[in-house]
């Protein structure tokens, strides 16, 4: 039996170890660096396993800061699968970085790119235990620091250049709007620990307004994080920019603990129905501009970055609804199938082309291996029933149902209806177009095919068999929530 | 209350007055001088001034201020912990640990700057 700090600080100890193991290598191969992480994330993640059950009595010193409750223990869990699969990537992706980092020695900057995931694990993970604004803050900066330097890391290419400023910037600005509004907070309540906020605010009377403004606040800042409109205008940009598994972390890794800080912060603050109106909106402008936005575009990444947008306003109709199980389990499909696309994308922007729609052109005469696994990504992205993407959307309309959202389901159907055009455009170019007569096929390494189809044969249990995603949440802590919000 | 502050405005007039005083009477008695381009020049200590005068210098000066900043960090969280450590570790040997675990993350990022030659100069 392990306590669950353990986890992160054996994560935290391995990264340290693999970076020193980089600095004595000299001019090895680094790939037996990123081997030696996922094996190691690996063994945590079998170690998250065997944890002590956290005491319910221990709520002071180092536990008012940090939770091992089921939502914990949860997405520490999403944020390992995440890691290993960017680093399944980023192994496939290592002569696009020898090509985009000047240095003499051509491994340099590989262990740093194999190692970097893994401290953004640890911060990711250090997130979904959060329970303290200040703890919330130190680990949501862990993390959007390592991804300053992983976002503009292929710094030869201008693009990627261009996208790393672009995040920088607006980075810290968002970080300025959460400091700035736990602040305010802090000043009306008098407290950071988010439990004894939600007692502050139901026993004592207090001024609504400065309280609204700095929830206000630290909502535009957590929007920046998972993308949600009006704060989606640097996603685009800086996904298509971005080194490819860095694109799949951020469009993954990063959401999810969005998702997790939002829906640890919100649970204090649902009695003011401001905010819930708030969300209401939001959630609907995001569904509205992420699924048309994406609807001319002509490159891939780009169009991923669009529907991530989407992904979220769906994730948000969750969120709004409060109903935790319905937004883990759309998380997990959301990993599953956008993972799948990226590795498609990682492998097939390697063998020379780029990532416009039109170099997929023919990929299922060239490669059928890898058309079948970017088809099934794409239609659990657009939601085929028996797909796990078709069941996440399920269970999120049925909660807004229940919660009688009749407006965001009427929005979100028919947006889906947009997303089936811009997905299947891609399935289109695979499938009906035909290749350029110069074409070779894709090679493909082991452990890749190994992974797609792990990732594939996930979607169909997973859009067959839910229960185990939607069980691993405590239910009944689930239920008291949502009866809090009614 | 606002009359304590005429001094303050006196003052002022005066200092602007005299400023631009001194620059019109000198406008009007004083000749204007002869110009060159030897006169226009820098002045450096009576040799002929060489390049540019802001010439570019080696990146590594960023990168040393910024290990700087990075190692003297530290400093912020070691003095209070010198300040508590007699009387916490009477309870628990938890605050040696911790600061030795801290002082071991920096060590490794020491190391690392290190072996990636950020202390090289002559490179």
């Amino acid at each position: 039996m392990i306590p669950a700090p353990f986890l992160e600080i054996a994560v935290l100890t391995w990264g340290l170890i693999l970076l020193m193991v980089d600095a004595f290598a000299g001019k090895t191969d680094r790939r037996g660096v990123a081997i030696a992480g996922i094996l190691g994330l690996l063994v945590v993640l079998a170690a998250s396993f065997f944890l002590t059950p956290p005491t319910p009595a221990a709520a002071s010193g180092f536990w008012s800061f940090y939770t091992a409750d089921p939502l914990a223990i949860f997405f520490k869990r999403f944020a390992l699968v995440t890691t290993i699969l960017v680093l399944v990537m980023a192994i496939d992706y290592a002569p696009a970085i020898r090509m985009g980092v000047p240095a003499a020695n051509p491994h340099a900057g590989l262990g740093e790119f194999f190692t970097l995931p893994i401290f953004t694990c640890v911060g990711l993970m250090w997130m979904a235990s959060a329970i303290d604004f200040v703890m919330i803050f130190v680990s949501l900066e862990l993390v959007t620091m390592s991804f300053y330097v992983l976002v503009s890391f292929t710094r030869r290419n201008p693009a990627t250049l261009e996208a790393g400023v672009k995040y920088l910037i607006l980075s810290a600005l968002s970080t300025g709007f959460l400091v700035y509004g736990i602040t305010w907070i802090f000043g009306v309540t008098g407290e950071t620990n988010l439990t004894q906020i939600g007692t502050v605010l139901a026993t004592q009377e207090i001024d609504k307004i400065p309280l609204l403004f700095g929830i206000a606040l630290v909502l535009v800042a957590l929007g920046f994080k998972i993308a949600a409109v009006p704060f989606q205008i640097w996603v685009p940009d800086v996904y298509q920019g971005a080194p490819t598994p860095v694109t799949a972390f951020l469009s993954v890794g990063s959401k999810a603990a969005g998702f997790v800080v939002l829906l640890r912060v919100l649970t204090p603050f649902l009695m003011l129905p401001q905010v819930g109106r708030l969300l209401v909106g939001v959630a609907a402008l995001t569904l509205i501009y992420g699924n048309f936005a994406a609807l001319p575009q002509s490159n891939l990444k780009r169009l991923l970055a669009y529907s991530s947008i989407a992904h979220a306003g769906y994730l948000l109709i969750g969120v709004v609804t409060f109903s935790g199980a319905a937004v883990a389990y759309y998380l997990v499909a959301y990993l599953l199938m956008t993972l799948l696309c990226f590795a498609v994308l990682v492998v097939v922007g390697n063998s020379g082309g780029s990532d416009q729609i039109e170099d997929f052109a023919g990929l299922a005469k060239r490669s059928p291996f890898l058309a079948f696994a970017m088809l099934i990504g794409m239609i659990s992205l657009a939601g085929v029933p028996f797909t796990a993407g078709f069941l996440g959307k399920f269970f999120i309309f049925d909660a807004a149902i229940r919660q009688h959202q009749t407006m965001l389901v009427v929005i979100g159907v028919i947006t889906v209806g947009c997303g089936f055009y811009y997905y299947l455009k891609v399935v289109r170019a695979m499938y009906w177009l035909t290749p350029p007569a110069d074409s070779q096929p894709v090679p493909l390494s082991a452990l890749s095919r190994l992974t797609m189809t792990l990732l594939i044969a996930a979607i169909f249990v997973l859009g067959v068999y839910p229960q185990p995603i939607l069980n691993a949440l405590d239910q009944p802590a689930a239920r008291a929530t949502i009866s809090m919000f009614r | 209350m606002i009359r304590e502050y005429i001094p303050v405005l006196l003052q002022a007039l005066v200092a602007v007055g005299f400023a631009a005083g001194a620059l019109i009477i000198s406008v009007l008695l004083g000749k204007s001088g002869l110009r060159t381009q030897t006169k226009d020049s820098a002045y450096e200590c009576g040799m002929v001034p060489q390049g540019e005068a802001q010439p570019r210098f080696s990146v590594k000066f960023y990168l040393v201020a910024m290990l700087f900043i990075l190692f003297d960090l530290e400093i912020v969280f070691m003095y209070p912990w010198a300040v508590v450590y007699r009387e916490a570790v009477v309870h628990s040997h938890v605050i040696f640990w911790s600061m030795l675990s801290f002082v071991s993350i920096l060590m490794v990022g020491y190391v690392y700057a290190l072996k990636k030659g950020a202390f090289d100069w002559k490179k």
